[in-house]
């Protein structure tokens, strides 16, 4: 399994961190200052100042760690023995597993990172989106249609984001898992149609009972 | 304040938003354009936060009133679905800064902004609920259908206004169309609703 969403909590490094990303999901990025992160962090301005050259370098870290660990996760969970879309549809549970573990990071990946992040950081969450995006449209080689709209990728991403970004800011981040059939439905319907975009959420559903078995 | 003075302020303030962002959004600035005094504006708003955040809702109602008033017709609901979305993209294409102020200024103010945001989005899934009459499969849809689709328009918009080119959204009318349709009807079917609304454009 992979690591994890985070940095390493028992690192200083780690520790800063994950104090940036708890401030930024209480108060947003605007309000986010060394001292307060270092204060946070238990450990001094200097200190923090030693680790990151600044705020925006720290946010930029924060937001390369769930990307990580999104591509381990794909690493680990594509095999030969499942088709391309059935691995898909097992590391979303994968995935919303690892978030559900580190509240803090989920907000920043799905809300702070869109919404709320200068350019240099912003331009992280982009490379993550674009890497999932292309991952979803390499499902186009199994669809029927002919004119296959331009978007479709970063609509079905954003038909499986709208539905976390609710859970996250209700605070319902234990929640997330047994959401996975409907973002894997959502995510993949354009490409394979309906009937086999409810086989695989079926297919994510029993992987999500046997993980959970387990 | 009057209603109609409160409307001007509000109107100025999220246009305050639109034009310089949260930081440099200035409440003087505003209330003199809206001609409203220091001591009216205090009457009624708290601080700069509370007159933004009454100005956010206003311009979600309008939005929503918007999208609404042209799906409430006798057609069928893909038809209905296409006429709301159009009347929404034109609308953001006529003022580029109010959909960023929508869709990105606002919600990234911080957490509480963006609650608001998420809430704006839910009002549209009640329009999406007859969708699920047009599907082409025998079991139940998930039960998070009626979001997905909203989120699926939503992705789009929001890079498109993100990037700067608002002004087009109109012309992607089509493949915004398709995406909301297509988790209730499947990809042929919403593909030949895409190919119809291009027609009309």
């Amino acid at each position: 399994m992979p690591k994890g969403w985070a940095l390493p909590a028992e690192t200083e490094r780690g520790r800063a961190v994950l104090a940036l990303v708890e401030l930024w999901a209480e108060n947003g990025y605007a309000g986010l200052s060394v001292t307060e992160i270092a204060a946070r962090a238990g450990m001094s301005r200097e200190r923090f100042e030693g680790l990151f050259d600044s705020v925006e370098a720290a946010a930029v870290t924060a937001n390369e760690a769930p990307l990580a660990a999104v591509v381990e996760i794909v690493a680990d969970l594509y095999s030969a023995d499942r088709s391309e879309a059935e691995s898909y549809a097992v590391a979303v549970v994968g995935i919303l597993r690892l978030m559900t573990a580190n509240p803090a990071y989920c907000y920043l990946t799905f809300i702070g990172g869109r919404q709320m992040a200068p350019s240099r950081v912003h331009e992280v969450f982009e490379s993550g989106h674009q890497f999932l995006v292309a991952m979803l449209e390499r499902l186009w080689a199994a669809s029927p249609l002919s004119d296959q709209p331009a978007r479709v990728g970063v609509a079905a991403l954003g038909a499986a984001e709208a539905v976390v970004r609710r859970e996250i800011v209700a605070g319902r981040y234990e929640a997330l898992p047994a959401l996975a059939p409907d973002l894997v439905y959502g995510s993949m319907v354009p490409f394979l149609g309906q009937a086999e975009a409810m086989r695989l959420a079926e297919l994510s559903r029993r992987h999500l009972e046997e993980d959970l078995e387990a | 304040m009057d209603s109609q003075q409160r409307d001007r302020m509000l109107q100025a303030m999220m246009e305050e938003l639109a034009d310089r962002g949260y930081s440099e959004a200035s409440v003087e600035r505003a209330r003199s354009v809206a001609g409203v005094s220091e001591t009216d504006f205090a009457a009624e708003f708290a601080d700069k936060d509370e007159c933004l955040f009454a100005a956010y809702d206003q311009l979600t109602d309008q939005v929503v009133a918007r999208a609404s008033a042209e799906c409430d017709r006798g057609e069928p609901w893909p038809e209905r679905v296409r006429t709301g979305l159009e009347s929404l993209l034109r609308g953001m294409a006529e003022q580029p800064g109010m959909a960023m102020a929508l869709t990105r200024a606002f919600p990234g103010i911080r957490p509480s902004a963006y609650e608001r945001y998420v809430e704006l989005l839910s009002r549209f899934v009640p329009f999406m609920i007859e969708g699920r009459e047009y599907s082409e499969v025998d079991e139940e849809l998930p039960g998070e259908v009626e979001l997905l689709a909203v989120g699926a328009a939503e992705a789009i918009i929001f890079g498109e206004v993100d990037a700067g080119r608002a002004e087009r959204l109109p012309k992607m009318l089509p493949e915004i169309l398709f995406s909301v349709l297509v988790p209730f009807m499947g990809p042929e079917r919403a593909a030949e609703e895409m190919r119809t609304a291009s027609m009309s454009i």
